[in-house]
Order: structure tokens, then C-alpha cells, then sequence
């Protein structure tokens, strides 16, 4: 290994475990409703004192698509379960389907860019399936994201504060991020994740309806760095 | 060749001004302009003690009297602005300010506004695209390109070059230097301009990246790469 990827992978590693060991386990003394709060108790257990390896070891469930795939039951939220299945290596059920246009999409979220509500609605529906967000042809919806992220939102949050934003939105997008940034030596994707590690304040809960969605970006990161730290060992 | 040098100080202008003088027929001038939200008093307080206490004071006060030095009051973008920039005739901007070009103000030049990037283009466009391209493993560089209203996505590539920074102990001394070679650059960029069949390469958006600013957690990589790289 070269001695460039050699330092890239002891800080991912650090920052791996600064993420475990503190950022995590924050987790357990937030209140997030009693639906949901299971799976943010099961995410702070499941990266409790764990390595990359074995994080990676569990990644059954997130593997690179190849064609776009939907779930398999017609349940009114499917990103949400789709993304926390993800977040706990759990298996999926899902069905191959047809891809749908990015073109139209791209105007829609363009049109939605003083509607966050809109915007995080447009994004569950299309990424149903949040693996598909991973997709070659998804390149222009994910470089609009990152855009949004680390220009628009950034800034927002530098100038004003976290409550500046969307919670909600943010996190939506931060998780769709982490998913792709798990599968691609381009580190921008991996990085916007470690800029928000740095920028989100610790111990923030996030205010918004889906507030556990921070349980599922704390899973998908960490998931998101061990693959990092394998592919180097 | 009828050149203006956008910059937000006559000592930042300054070092431009005086590298250009060794360009045949470049006719220069300075363009002060006001960083957002700065009142006109401040404006004008500020250039003047800048020229009274900094180094180089008897020389901006030269340039001053010998007409060179244009002030705006009001921003780049404003009506006023619009009509001084273009009553001025110029062929060619500078890019010294830190302000971003709404399309009206490029237009005010003839060819349009120059910018040396610290970054190799297409490949690097964004924030902090020298740390990127040093934790990528890539090579360092500057390129002079004349600006459009996106983010380093201007079409004409005048010069580009690779450029050793292994004499450099921090990111911050590494972009220092990289910053101070703007003058040198847009000598040899107008110098380029001036000659016979010179053809623009064209910077291809598809070719490259826009780059963000840099998580801490890879500034710090970036850092031990720069020292290991002495």
C-alpha cells in the first residue's frame, strides 16, 4: 500500500473509532418515540466496540447494485425500512424493476429547492430502494446532493446554525451519501460525511418528524469507513 | 491591449501592475472594488489608509494622480458600475477581488475575465482543490481561465501548469505560494493572448470534478502528505 493510502486509512480508521466509541453512543441517551427507538438502540449496540472488519464482515445487505431494484412489499414507507434494514446488515427483499428517468427528476429537485418538504418526499419515493441512489446512471442526481450538502446546507449551517436546515432533509441526504460512499474510491462522498461528523454539534438529536434517521447515518458512515479501512488491510 | 486588474486593495493590485509593465502595448488599470456589505466611507477610508501606511504608498499615490486607479463605491454588478467598467473600453480583466462575476459584469470586458485557479483544470474545480489534488495523489498546478458565472466552469483554459511545492512545510505555505505566483501567471497568460495563433484549450466540465472544502480528518492527512513530500 502506498504510503498516501496508508495515511488515508489510519485517519479513517481513527475517526472509525471516535464515531464508535463517543458520536454512537449518544444514541442511547436520545429520545426518538417508542416506534422507533428499538432501532436506534440496536444501532449503538451493534457498532458498540465492533472493528471494521467485522462491521464489513455484516454487510450482506449492502451490496453494490447493478440494476434498479425495488422492495418487494408495498409498505407506504419503504425508504425508511429499506434505509434501516441497510443501517443493521439486515437482509433484503427485493425485486429487480424498471429505472426510472433521471432527467425529469433532476427539474424536480431543481423546482424543490426552497421546499425542503418537497424535496425530502421526492427523495424517498424515487429511492425507495436507497441502494439505487448508488447507480451509475444516478450520477447527476448524486452530484446535485453533494452539491446541496456541502454549498447550500454548509453554508447555511456555518453562517446560522444547525437549526438552519431541514433536519429531516439533511439527513435523507447525508444517508443517501453514506450509501454511495461505501462503494467508490471517489473520497468527495466520504468526505462530506466526515465534514458533517465535524460540523454537527455532539449530542445534537435532530428535531425533525424522522429524528432516528440520525441512528441510520451514524450506521451507514461507520459502514461506510470500515469498507474504506478492509479494502486498505 | 487595454487591461483591469479587479482587486479589493491597491497593494494586492500593485504587484500585478508592476509584473505587467514588462508587456508589450498592455495598457493597465486598477480597479478597486468593495467587498460586500462595505459602506462608501469605509471604502474610501480604508484605500487611503492603506496607501498612507502600507509599503508601496508613494507608488499608489503616483498611480492615483496618473489616472489609473478607478474606485467603485458601488458593486461590480451594479448599473453604475456597469456603465463606468464599459465606458473604460477594456480588453481583458484580472481577477484580484473577492467577489464572485455575475455574468453583466463579465461582459464588460471584451475577452472576459481572467482567473489563475490553484488547481490543474479540467480535472480540479471547487474549494481546496490543491488539497485535493495532493491527497488524490495528483499533481499541483495553476491555470489561467477565463471566468463564467458557474464555479471554474469557464470554457477558454489560457495557461495550465504543474507546479512543485515540495519546498512547502503546510497547506497553508503551499497555497501561499501558489497565490503569489499570480502576478508571473497573468503576465504569461496576456503574453499568450498577444500572440500569433494562439488556440484556448478547452476546459471540458466532463473531464473533472467539482471539489468541496475538505474535512479536517483529510486536512490533516493533506498536511502529513506535504511533510513527507520535503
Amino acid at each position: 500500500m502506498s504510503a498516501r493510502r496508508k495515511l488515508i486509512s489510519n485517519a479513517l480508521k481513527e475517526r472509525f473509532r471516535e464515531l464508535c466509541d463517543k458520536r454512537i453512543q449518544n444514541l442511547g441517551e436520545m429520545a426518538f418515540g417508542s416506534e422507533v427507538m428499538p432501532f436506534a438502540e440496536r444501532v449503538r449496540k451493534l457498532l458498540s466496540n465492533v472493528s471494521p472488519g467485522q462491521l464489513v464482515e455484516s454487510m450482506g445487505g449492502m451490496k453494490m447494485p447493478r440494476f434498479w431494484q425495488e422492495a418487494e412489499s408495498n409498505h407506504a414507507n419503504n425508504f425508511l425500512a429499506t434505509l434501516f434494514a441497510i443501517a443493521l446488515a439486515e437482509p433484503l427483499s427485493l425485486r429487480p424493476a424498471e429505472h426510472p428517468p433521471v432527467e425529469p427528476f433532476i427539474q424536480l429537485l431543481a423546482a424543490s429547492r426552497t421546499d425542503p418538504e418537497q424535496r425530502i418526499q421526492l427523495l424517498m419515493e424515487r429511492y425507495s430502494c436507497p441502494l439505487n441512489f448508488a447507480l451509475p446512471e444516478e450520477e447527476e442526481v448524486r452530484e446535485f446532493i453533494l452539491t446541496r450538502l456541502m454549498a447550500n446546507d454548509r453554508a447555511r449551517i456555518e453562517k446560522d446554525s444547525i437549526e438552519a436546515v431541514n433536519s429531516d432533509d439533511l439527513m435523507v441526504k447525508l444517508s443517501l451519501v453514506a450509501i454511495h460512499a461505501a462503494h467508490v474510491p471517489d473520497l468527495r462522498f466520504l468526505d462530506a460525511l466526515n465534514y458533517y461528523d465535524e460540523l454537527l454539534p455532539v449530542g445534537w438529536q435532530p428535531r425533525g418528524k424522522q429524528g432516528v434517521l440520525l441512528a441510520a447515518y451514524f450506521a451507514l458512515y461507520a459502514r461506510a469507513l470500515a469498507t474504506w479501512i478492509q479494502e486498505d488491510n | 491591449m487595454r487591461t483591469g486588474i479587479l482587486a479589493n486593495s491597491l497593494p494586492a493590485a500593485l504587484k500585478i501592475y508592476e509584473e505587467l509593465k514588462t508587456v508589450p502595448d498592455c495598457d493597465t488599470f486598477i480597479l478597486l472594488c468593495p467587498m460586500p456589505d462595505e459602506s462608501r466611507s469605509r471604502v474610501l477610508l480604508k484605500h487611503l489608509a492603506r496607501i498612507f501606511l502600507r509599503r508601496g504608498g508613494l507608488k499608489s499615490l503616483r498611480l492615483v494622480f496618473s489616472r489609473k486607479v478607478f474606485l467603485f463605491q458601488k458593486p461590480l454588478d451594479h448599473p453604475k458600475t456597469l456603465a463606468r467598467l464599459k465606458a473604460l473600453k477594456l480588453d481583458v480583466g484580472l481577477h484580484k477581488a473577492g467577489v464572485i462575476y455575475r455574468e453583466t459584469t463579465i461582459n464588460c470586458f471584451r475577452l472576459g475575465i481572467l482567473n489563475p485557479h490553484i488547481g490543474i483544470l479540467p480535472a480540479y474545480r471547487g474549494r481546496n482543490v490543491m488539497e485535493w489534488a495532493l491527497l488524490e495523489g495528483e499533481p499541483v498546478g495553476i491555470t489561467v481561465f477565463f471566468i463564467d458565472s458557474g464555479i471554474d466552469t469557464g470554457e477558454r483554459i489560457i495557461l495550465s501548469e504543474e507546479i512543485d511545492i515540495s519546498h512547502c512545510r503546510s497547506i497553508e505555505e503551499a497555497k501561499q505560494s501558489l497565490f503569489n505566483l499570480d502576478a508571473v501567471y497573468f503576465r504569461r497568460a496576456l503574453e499568450l493572448l498577444r500572440s500569433e495563433n494562439f488556440e484556448h484549450k478547452l476546459n471540458d466540465r466532463r473531464q473533472g470534478r467539482r471539489y468541496y472544502v475538505m474535512s479536517r480528518l483529510f486536512q490533516g492527512v493533506v498536511e502529513k502528505l506535504i511533510e513527507a513530500n520535503r
